[in-house]
């Protein structure tokens, strides 16, 4: 069946089903003008994205910085502390995450801290083998899992000694984002640290997607947190 | 975020400064409201869809509050288009993006240029997501007319 206009570009942005953009690249592949059309629609998203590209390297006008700044750290605190009390595990650090991730924005440019460093074996294996559901008391924790725009795996945790981000690529667990831990004792404290909350908002900087969850975390370590 | 943020602001109202004030705008309301940001849906999501809907509701006001803005912060702050050696090429995209409707320009602004996957497009906007995909279609195929035939 000849592909709809709506079709042809959900096919050219990868939207479509597996089966369906299969039958439709023979399609494409037989047809110039179908063809010519996948490449207008593909011209055109490289034109727009090149188009506003520079406004990403731009500084951040300083009025829009000063809306995000001042009010960041105890409001948020005090909102962290009500919602602990009555909402499910991901909203203790939504609030803060929301102003970190503004206020991080202004700091890093949107992009965590690169470390040309890798997690040591401890961290590695923790890193490795423990998957957010069914955590106790472990000394590190791990916070979320997510994939990255270049398609890793990683990994947000957090320890008394050490927290931050990793992602897995082949030579091991290379450090994106490092935080200094400190904020993680004390169990009811815990979630809302403003060093998690910083985390947390990197992760959502980096994330292409949501967090995995409990299935695709074990199905991530099932391939050894290896993409495809 | 705040690059992005004003990015999509820019690519919605086709200037810098109003895009600018648009985002101020949008950190302002959603700071006041981020009690009700719940985790688990995207946070950028979420922050696009409070800056659409000033956007529409400025539309609906006329724009006077966004031109009076732009008027007092005139020369204070450079406009993202202003300045660039290209200019006169790439204006050609925002005199065709600033034509379209505002639902297709919304679109392929959150598609083709936000890189979002039809559906969380379609979640920010709140529409299904076949009629994201068809209002992405109209606003292609417009802007594609009119840049074609100026080239």
């Amino acid at each position: 069946m000849r592909p709809t206009p709506e079709e042809l570009a959900a096919f050219a942005d990868g939207e479509l089903d597996e089966a369906r953009a299969a039958e439709i690249a023979v399609l494409v592949d037989d047809d110039p003008a179908l063809a010519r059309e996948v490449a207008r629609h593909r011209d055109l998203r490289a034109k727009l994205s090149a188009h506003f590209a520079p406004i990403l390297d731009q500084p951040v006008p300083s009025r829009l910085s000063d809306a995000v700044r001042p009010r960041s750290t105890v409001v948020d605190f005090a909102a962290a502390k009500q919602r602990r009390k009555r909402l499910p595990r991901w909203s203790l650090y939504a609030a803060p995450a929301l102003a970190a991730c503004l206020v991080l924005a202004i700091f890093v440019g949107g992009r965590p801290d690169a470390s040309t460093g890798y997690a040591d074996r401890q961290l590695a294996s923790v890193l490795d083998d423990q998957l957010v559901a069914g955590q106790g008391d472990e000394p590190t924790r791990i916070l979320l899992s997510f994939r990255d725009g270049a398609d890793r795996y990683c990994r947000a945790f957090s320890g008394a000694a050490k927290s931050g981000i990793a992602c897995r690529d082949a030579q091991g667990w290379k450090l994106e984002a490092a935080g200094d831990g400190s904020a993680m004792q004390g169990g009811e404290y815990r979630q809302a640290g403003s060093d998690t909350a910083a985390l947390m908002a990197a992760a959502q900087d980096m994330a292409t997607g949501p967090a995995l969850d409990a299935e695709e975390e074990r199905r991530a370590r099932g391939a050894g947190w290896m993409a495809r | 975020m705040l690059p992005r943020l004003r990015r999509f602001a820019i690519g919605l109202t086709g200037n810098g400064a109003d895009g600018d004030d648009l985002c101020q705008m949008t950190i302002e309301r959603a700071l006041g409201n981020r009690d009700k940001w719940r985790g688990g849906s995207r946070l950028d999501s979420w922050v696009y869809r409070i800056m659409r809907n000033i956007r529409i509701d400025e539309a609906r006001a006329g724009q006077r509050r966004l031109q009076t803005f732009v008027d007092e912060e005139a020369g204070g702050s450079v406009g993202a288009m202003g300045a660039q050696e290209a200019t006169v090429e790439l204006s050609d995209i925002d005199a065709a993006l600033a034509r379209l409707p505002d639902e297709q320009r919304e679109a392929v602004v959150l598609v083709m240029v936000e890189g979002y996957s039809y559906r969380e497009a379609a979640e920010i906007v709140g529409c299904p997501t076949g009629t994201m995909n068809s209002r992405l279609v109209r606003g292609r195929d417009a802007l594609l007319a009119m840049l074609e035939q100026e080239a």
